[in-house]
C-alpha cells in the first residue's frame, strides 16, 4: 500500500467516525436478499419486490450471513457480495485483488451492540461475479462526495487493481467512536 | 371418371396451379454484403439508450430506437464501464469516450474518445485520452459538451478528480484540468463549465479557445450537503441548472453575468406528501422542456436513504409558477426518463432492472408503446 494509499484509508476513517449514522439506521431498508438472478443492479429495487426491515435483529440468522444483504456489515455496500463469490466479507476471491482505496460506512453489529467503520473495498482484475448483488444506501452520498458514495468503481488508483470490477468486501477498520 | 383418370386431371391441375404461383412471385437472390444505414436526419423522436452492461461490464452499448415506431434502428459497442455516447451539436458524429484492456479485462489500459458516424454507426476515427476517465455509475455530467460544441469535457477519478479537454474541431486531447474535491461537469457556456465539491460550493471554470483554464472560482456555497445534499443529477433549461435534494427540494444554480448564483429554492413536494413520504429517486430522475418551461421527475414512496430508488409515478412541473400541473401513472418503474426536444415531446422511461423502454405522449402521459428486450441494464437515456 503507497504512501499515498494509507493516508486516503486514514482519510476515509476519520471522516466516517465523525459521521456516525446510528440516527438512520431506524429507516434502514434491506433489500435485493439472497439475489443471484440478473438483470439486477446497484439500484434495483422494483423489479424485484422488495425485501423492506428494519435493522436485523441479533438473533437474526442473516445478520450474520456474510453472504446476505442483511448482514450488518452491508449497510451502506453496492454491489456483488464477495462472500458468494470465492472470498469471504473480508477477503478477496482467488485471482483477483483488492483495491486499496474504498468509501467507507458506519454500522451497527447487533450482536455486540458496537457500531464499526467498514471499509467497502472491491476485489478487482476479473470480470463482474454477477452473484449475490446487494444495494444498501445508508449514508450514501453523491459522487462529489466521493468517499462516502457507493456509485464509484472503487478498482481505481492503482496500477494492479485497474479497473475491471468483480465483487465488494466489507472490512471492519475500527470501532466507531 | 375413372380412377385414372381423375388422377391425372387431378396432377394436371396441381403443375399448372404451382406454375402459376411460381411465376408470380419467385424471389431472386438476395445480394451478399448488403448493410442497412440509419436516416441521415436524426428524427427529434430518436432515443440512444445507454447501458453498462453491469454482468458484463467490458462489453458497454449504446441502442437506438425510434420511439415513434418502436423500431430498434442500430448500435455500437463501448467498451467498459460505458456512460453515455455524447452527440455533437451538428449531429454529424457521435462522441463515446471509452475504456479498453488489452487483454480484455486485463492488461495495458487504454482511454479514447470514439468518434462514430451516425448514418453507418461505425467508427470512424479515435481521441486518445488519459487512462483517467471515471467508472462510476453512470451519470450525464461524465461527459458533457461546452454550449458551442468546441470541447468535449470527461470527468477523470483516480481518485484524484480532473476534467480532461477534448477539442471536438481538432479532433485533439486539449489538456487537463484538475479539479480537487469537486467532481463531474456542468457546462454553463461555450468556454465555461462548474464541478459540485464536497462542500456544496461549486468550481466555475472559464476556458480560452485552446481549452486551457483563464479563471477559475470556488463559489460560495450553493447546497446543504449535510442534512439533505442534492444528488449529481442536474439539468439543465437555458440558463438554469436545476438539481433536486435527496427529499425534494428544488436548487436553481443561475448562469448570470456576474458568475454563478443561487436561484429559487422550492419542493417539489407539499408538506402532505413529504409526511406521505413522497421523494424523487432514480438514477436519471429529472428531465425538461422547454416551451413550456417543465421539469419532469420520477418519483415514489420511501424513506430518506431510498434516493436511487425507481418510481412508478413522473410528477412535471411548471418551472414559471414552480408547480405541479401533472401526475403521470407509469406502467413499469422507472429508473430514467428523458423527454424529447421537439413541440410534440415524447416522455421515454427505463429502469437498469429491466430491459423495457417505455414510451408516453410527454404532454397528455397518454401510453403510447413498449420496446422489450433493450439491452441488459439500460441507464441513461439521450435524445438528439
Amino acid at each position: 500500500m503507497s504512501r499515498f494509499d494509507r493516508w486516503m484509508e486514514a482519510s476515509s476513517r476519520s471522516v466516517a467516525r465523525r459521521t456516525s449514522r446510528r440516527g438512520l439506521l431506524g429507516a434502514l431498508g434491506a433489500l435485493l436478499v439472497g439475489v443471484g438472478v440478473l438483470p439486477l443492479l446497484p439500484v434495483a429495487r422494483g423489479a424485484e419486490k422488495p425485501v423492506k426491515g428494519d435493522e436485523p435483529e441479533a438473533g437474526h440468522p442473516e445478520a450474520q450471513d456474510p453472504t446476505s444483504c442483511n448482514y450488518w456489515r452491508h449497510c451502506a455496500i453496492d454491489g456483488f457480495l464477495c462472500g458468494c463469490c470465492g472470498g469471504s466479507a473480508s477477503a478477496c476471491p482467488p485471482g483477483t485483488v483488492q483495491s486499496p482505496i474504498t468509501w467507507v460506512g458506519t454500522c451497527h453489529n447487533p450482536a455486540d451492540g458496537l457500531d464499526y467503520v467498514i471499509s467497502y473495498n472491491d476485489c478487482c482484475g476479473k470480470s463482474s461475479c454477477g452473484r449475490c448483488l446487494c444495494n444498501r444506501n445508508e449514508g450514501d452520498m453523491p459522487l462529489y462526495v466521493p468517499f462516502r458514495s457507493n456509485d464509484y468503481d472503487w478498482c481505481t488508483g492503482s496500477s494492479v487493481a485497474n479497473i475491471p470490477y468483480h465483487c465488494s468486501t466489507a472490512r471492519v477498520l475500527a470501532r466507531a467512536t | 371418371m375413372s380412377r385414372t383418370v381423375r388422377a391425372a386431371a387431378l396432377a394436371a391441375v396441381l403443375v399448372l396451379t404451382c406454375r402459376g404461383h411460381a411465376a408470380a412471385s419467385a424471389l431472386t437472390p438476395d445480394p451478399l454484403g448488403v448493410v442497412a444505414t440509419v436516416p441521415a436526419a436524426a428524427s427529434p423522436h430518436w432515443v440512444w439508450v445507454n447501458d453498462v452492461v453491469f454482468a458484463h461490464m467490458s462489453d458497454g452499448q449504446a441502442l437506438l430506437v425510434d420511439g415513434d415506431s418502436g423500431r430498434f434502428l442500430g448500435m455500437l459497442s463501448t467498451g467498459f464501464a460505458f456512460a453515455r455516447v455524447v452527440l455533437a451539436k451538428d449531429g454529424k458524429v457521435i462522441f463515446s469516450p471509452e475504456t479498453y484492456f488489452s487483454r480484455g479485462t486485463r492488461g495495458t489500459r487504454t482511454d479514447v474518445v470514439t468518434l462514430y458516424d451516425p448514418v453507418h454507426l461505425s467508427p470512424v476515427g479515435e481521441i486518445a485520452i488519459p487512462p483517467k476517465r471515471a467508472a462510476n455509475m453512470p451519470m450525464m455530467a461524465d461527459s458533457e459538451l461546452t454550449d458551442d460544441g468546441a470541447f468535449l469535457l470527461i470527468y477523470n477519478f483516480t481518485p484524484a478528480q480532473s476534467i480532461t479537454v477534448v477539442d471536438t474541431r481538432s479532433r485533439r486531447f486539449a489538456g487537463e484540468i484538475e479539479t480537487p474535491g469537486c467532481a463531474l461537469a456542468y457546462p454553463t457556456g461555450p468556454r465555461s463549465f462548474f464541478s459540485i465539491c464536497a462542500d456544496g460550493a461549486l468550481l466555475d471554470v472559464h476556458l480560452d479557445d485552446a481549452g486551457h483554464v483563464t479563471r477559475r472560482i470556488h463559489t460560495r456555497d450553493m447546497f446543504d450537503v449535510s442534512s439533505d445534499p442534492v444528488t449529481e443529477k442536474g439539468v439543465r433549461l437555458g440558463s438554469r441548472w436545476l438539481f433536486v435534494s435527496y427529499g425534494g427540494k428544488v436548487y436553481s444554480v443561475d448562469i448570470t453575468p456576474r458568475g454563478l448564483e443561487p436561484g429559487a429554492r422550492w419542493s417539489l413536494v407539499s408538506d402532505a406528501e413529504r409526511r406521505q413520504n413522497w421523494r424523487p429517486g432514480g438514477l436519471q430522475q429529472l428531465a425538461v422542456h422547454a416551451n413550456p418551461d417543465r421539469l419532469y421527475a420520477i418519483m415514489h414512496q420511501g424513506g430518506p436513504e431510498t434516493h436511487k430508488d425507481p418510481g412508478k409515478e413522473v410528477w412535471v412541473y411548471d418551472l414559471r409558477r414552480r408547480q405541479r400541473v401533472q401526475r403521470i401513472a407509469l406502467r413499469s418503474p422507472a429508473g430514467s426518463i428523458q423527454v424529447t426536444r421537439d413541440d410534440k415531446p415524447l416522455l421515454f422511461a427505463a429502469f437498469m432492472g429491466s430491459t423495457r423502454l417505455e414510451v408516453y405522449d410527454a404532454k397528455s402521459g397518454a401510453y403510447l408503446r413498449s420496446v422489450e428486450n433493450l439491452g441488459t441494464t439500460p441507464t441513461l437515456l439521450v435524445t438528439p
